[in-house]
């Protein structure tokens, strides 16, 4: 009895052994390889960096809109200066008419209109309600809502001033006139994101985004090289590993773990940090959801990288899916609105639930137990993309002893023709020492 | 074996490179696979083109018969619907830090008791802005149903203050706002994204193509055999190699304008001719930064990192989500280097803001220009392929 613990103990710690020795090859092997050093290292560390300068203006200020003004009355003069006093909007000319005004637009020197027509002057002066037009630039949606916000800030704020100079008028003031021009008062909150900022909403995706990326594609080349330099373009060499394949996926993704975990407090924490991006969520409800996500996006990495036969082979093919995995994280285009069949796709990459649940406790302050969906499908596809990645070196490794038969037959056949000229290749590999 | 009819060493390169297409599945995933997805993809994803009915919260401690209105009006508006009902704020900030809701309003209790005896209640929207394009549509759609609500209850306390009708409207609303919204009217989401998508797959797409068919010759140092097939003329060389491309992908750029003005009938205020000349053009360009960028790098895996690298910042630099000229310097000028980012300025003069031709010309020139690029890096290349003296991985 105590001698069968004690060879399991032996065989335990041998495993142990074996697994750390297939750790530090593998961290070795990452730097050497100048390609991956740039993509693990100098990738996220210039990415996150790059992508805040060029976001680095969170809204659109002072931008430049053409006025029409046929009206010329007091109220629209004073309706123009206080459009050019909103920090959103620079009036950057008044035109007599309106084909000047899009003349200027088509030069791209004005991004909208603001047309005021000659009966407005009239209305304002009658009590009728005046109407403006509003023309805006719409290649780009920020241009159309900085320039509906910043009009619509200075129509609320004039007709306010009209609407309790009528009421007056009707002999109706103080509370009375209050109560009619705001029956319902009504205040909007925006509780996270506070100042509605581009980068603010894209970046924290981003971020995940890069981590992500950068393993997978480190992921594939190491991949790719190895079945490039490997005797029979396999991926792992069959005589060093056979029948220990658990070790070696451990071995290796325990190297990959420990680069990105030092990453991810970088990308995650320092980052937003350094460039006021929202960062309202409790590090160690961080932490707890960086761990599945890397481990899943590790082993998900190794499985579809044994499918990829050349070291370009996974940026060509998946470089775009960059952009894809973007739109299936459910940012710009939220989930509730995006179709089942999509949604279905995106719940298989890893990305999805890591960009989902970094908003969520990074933007929005959210703990463990309120993104606890995001946080078990990380750890059920950690233990699918586990089994997944065991059995594809499994059938690699299957198909590489047949291969490497195959050539033994063939040579020996040849030798026998041949009459033994050619010495046959041994592996330049060292063997581990088998315990 | 000398034939009756001599093949042109351009016949032979380009005989070359349609075997070598057909050699391996990469040049048929590059070329084809990936188009079709993204089209598909993206078509289906924006398939709603508005964004409609977004889930939203109500916190209604009132329940009263005015407030059940509200939330029946509110749920009626076209963005929003009334996902569930909460009860309590705390439970309802749970529920959007969940992101099952993009929003929620809250409705104190006594709200109609108040409305009634004229105490103003107030009423309060909570909105989540880190989903930005979510948050800030349900903003509008709530604040429009508010004004709304207000209106009404204006109306009634004026009539029966005995205001004249005529003069109601005016003090309710004093000033209005008519939006016209050029080029794209319904402020549609797959108008505004796949008009800029589809190029930008495409860049991306003609880049890795270019650099991979160059580079795969250098790091299988099968260059010699390539530059003895045109004759051991570059030029020939090149051309013949990326023709059958040039080819491919001008039909991938009419395709995608026929998908998007043909058969979505995306709206598009000018000639569609306008659009097609630029799609050549495009393409073009495209391809010349592709040798450009395999010439100063003539390694294939670095290039195809450059290109990772450079081709995803290309949707940025776009300027389509964030305008380029609130951008930094540095930025607005590197944003330059890129064809789709003078394709998108064609694109916004001919098809969104439908202004004459004479406005873009500068736009076609500059995409002509990019064909200057390869003479910057022609003899780097030309001796990389024939002294294969590049590391190969």
């Amino acid at each position: 009895m105590r001698l069968v613990l004690q060879s399991e103990i032996k065989k335990l710690q041998v495993n142990c052994k074996e697994t750390f020795h297939i750790f530090l090859n593998e961290l070795k092997v990452v730097s050497r390889d100048r390609g991956v050093v740039v993509i693990f290292i100098l990738a996220v560390l210039a990415y996150p960096l790059l992508y805040n300068v060029v976001y680095k203006q969170e809204t659109l200020s002072k931008l430049p809109v053409a006025v029409v003004d046929n009206a010329l009355c007091h109220e629209s003069t004073e309706f123009v200066r206080h459009l050019n006093a909103t920090p959103e909007l620079n009036v950057y000319g008044t035109y007599p008419t309106l084909s000047e005004a899009r003349e200027a637009f088509a030069l791209r020197q004005v991004h909208g209109i603001i047309y005021i027509p000659s009966d407005f002057a009239r209305n304002v002066n009658t009590g009728q309600k005046a109407t403006l037009s509003v023309y805006c630039d719409m290649s780009s949606f920020l241009y159309y809502r900085t320039v509906l916000q910043g009009t619509n800030h200075v129509v609320l704020d004039l007709g306010k001033n009209i609407q309790l100079k009528r009421l007056s008028e009707q002999g109706i003031a103080g509370e009375a006139a209050q109560i009619i021009a705001e029956p319902v008062p009504y205040n909007d909150v925006v509780l996270f994101n506070e100042t509605g900022g581009y980068s603010s909403f894209l970046v924290p995706a981003v971020l995940i985004l890069i981590l992500y990326q950068t393993l997978f594609f480190g992921i594939t080349i190491l991949a790719g090289t190895a079945r490039e330099e490997n005797r029979f373009h396999v991926l792992v060499n069959t005589s060093e590993h056979k029948g220990k394949i658990l070790r070696v996926v451990l071995g290796k993704s325990a190297a990959y773990f420990m680069i990105y975990l030092a990453w991810s407090i970088y990308v995650l924490k320092v980052i937003p940090v350094l460039f006021q991006l929202p960062h309202i969520g409790n590090s160690i409800d961080l932490i707890g959801l960086i761990i599945p996500f890397l481990i899943a996006s590790i082993f998900f990495s190794m499985t579809i990288s044994v499918f990829l036969p050349n070291r370009e082979t996974g940026m060509l093919i998946f470089g775009i899916f960059s952009l894809i995995l973007l739109f299936l994280g459910g940012v710009s285009w939220p989930l509730s609105n995006m179709p089942g069949f999509w949604r279905a796709f995106g719940w298989i990459f890893p990305s999805t639930h890591g960009i989902q649940g970094y908003i969520k406790i990074n933007s929005l302050g959210a703990d463990i137990q309120t993104i606890s969906s995001e946080y078990h499908s990380l750890w059920i596809q950690t233990v699918i993309y586990l089994f997944l990645c065991v059995w594809a070196y499994h059938w690699q490794i299957k198909k590489s002893s047949a291969k490497a038969r195959l050539r033994q037959m063939a040579s020996r056949k040849k030798e026998l023709t041949i009459d033994k000229t050619a010495p046959l290749t041994n592996s330049k590999k060292d063997h581990t020492p088998e315990a | 074996m000398p034939d009756r009819k001599q093949i042109s060493p351009f016949g032979s390169t380009l005989r070359r490179e349609l075997a070598r297409m057909k050699s391996r599945p990469m040049y048929f995933i590059l070329t084809v696979g990936i188009m079709s997805f993204c089209i598909i993809f993206f078509i289906s994803l924006f398939n709603e083109g508005q964004l409609l009915k977004m889930p939203i919260g109500i916190v209604d401690h009132d329940n009263s018969k005015i407030s059940r209105q509200f939330v029946r009006n509110l749920n009626a508006t076209q963005q929003a619907k009334i996902a569930m009902k909460l009860g309590s704020y705390q439970e309802a900030r749970t529920e959007m830090q969940k992101g099952n809701i993009y929003a929620f309003v809250e409705i104190k209790s006594g709200f109609a008791e108040n409305l009634q005896a004229n105490r103003r209640p107030p009423l309060t929207f909570y909105i989540n802005d880190a989903y930005l394009t979510a948050g800030s549509l349900l903003l509008k759609d709530i604040t429009a149903m508010s004004l709304l609500t207000s209106g009404g209850v204006q109306q009634q306390i004026l009539s029966a203050k005995g205001i004249d009708e005529s003069l109601i409207s005016g003090i309710i609303q004093p000033i209005a706002v008519d939006t016209h919204m050029i080029g794209n009217p319904w402020s549609n989401y797959s108008y505004y994204f796949l008009n800029v998508f589809f190029p930008g797959v495409l860049e991306f797409v003609i880049l890795m193509t270019t650099v991979f068919v160059i580079g795969i010759e250098l790091k299988e140092k099968t260059s010699r055999k390539w530059l003895r097939t045109a004759d051991n003329n570059f030029i020939i060389a090149l051309f013949g190699k990326l023709l059958p491309y040039t080819a491919m992908f001008i039909v991938w750029g009419f395709v995608c304008n026929i998908i998007l003005y043909g058969f979505l009938y995306f709206p598009v205020q000018a000639s569609i001719f306008r659009m097609l000349l630029a799609t050549v053009l495009y393409v073009i360009a495209c391809q010349c930064v592709g040798i450009l960028i395999i010439g100063i790098l003539p390694v294939l895996r670095d290039s195809v990192s450059i290109v990772m690298i450079f081709g995803m910042f290309g949707f940025t630099f776009t300027g389509f989500t964030f305008p380029i000229e609130q951008m930094n310097y540095p930025v607005r000028i590197f944003s330059e280097m890129y064809p789709i980012r003078h394709f998108f300025n064609i694109y916004t003069d001919q098809v969104v803001h439908g202004v004459d031709f004479r406005y873009s010309v500068v736009y076609y020139f500059i995409l002509l220009a990019y064909t200057l690029l390869p003479f910057l890096i022609f003899f780097r290349l030309k001796k990389a392929a024939i002294y294969q003296n590049y590391p190969i991985k």
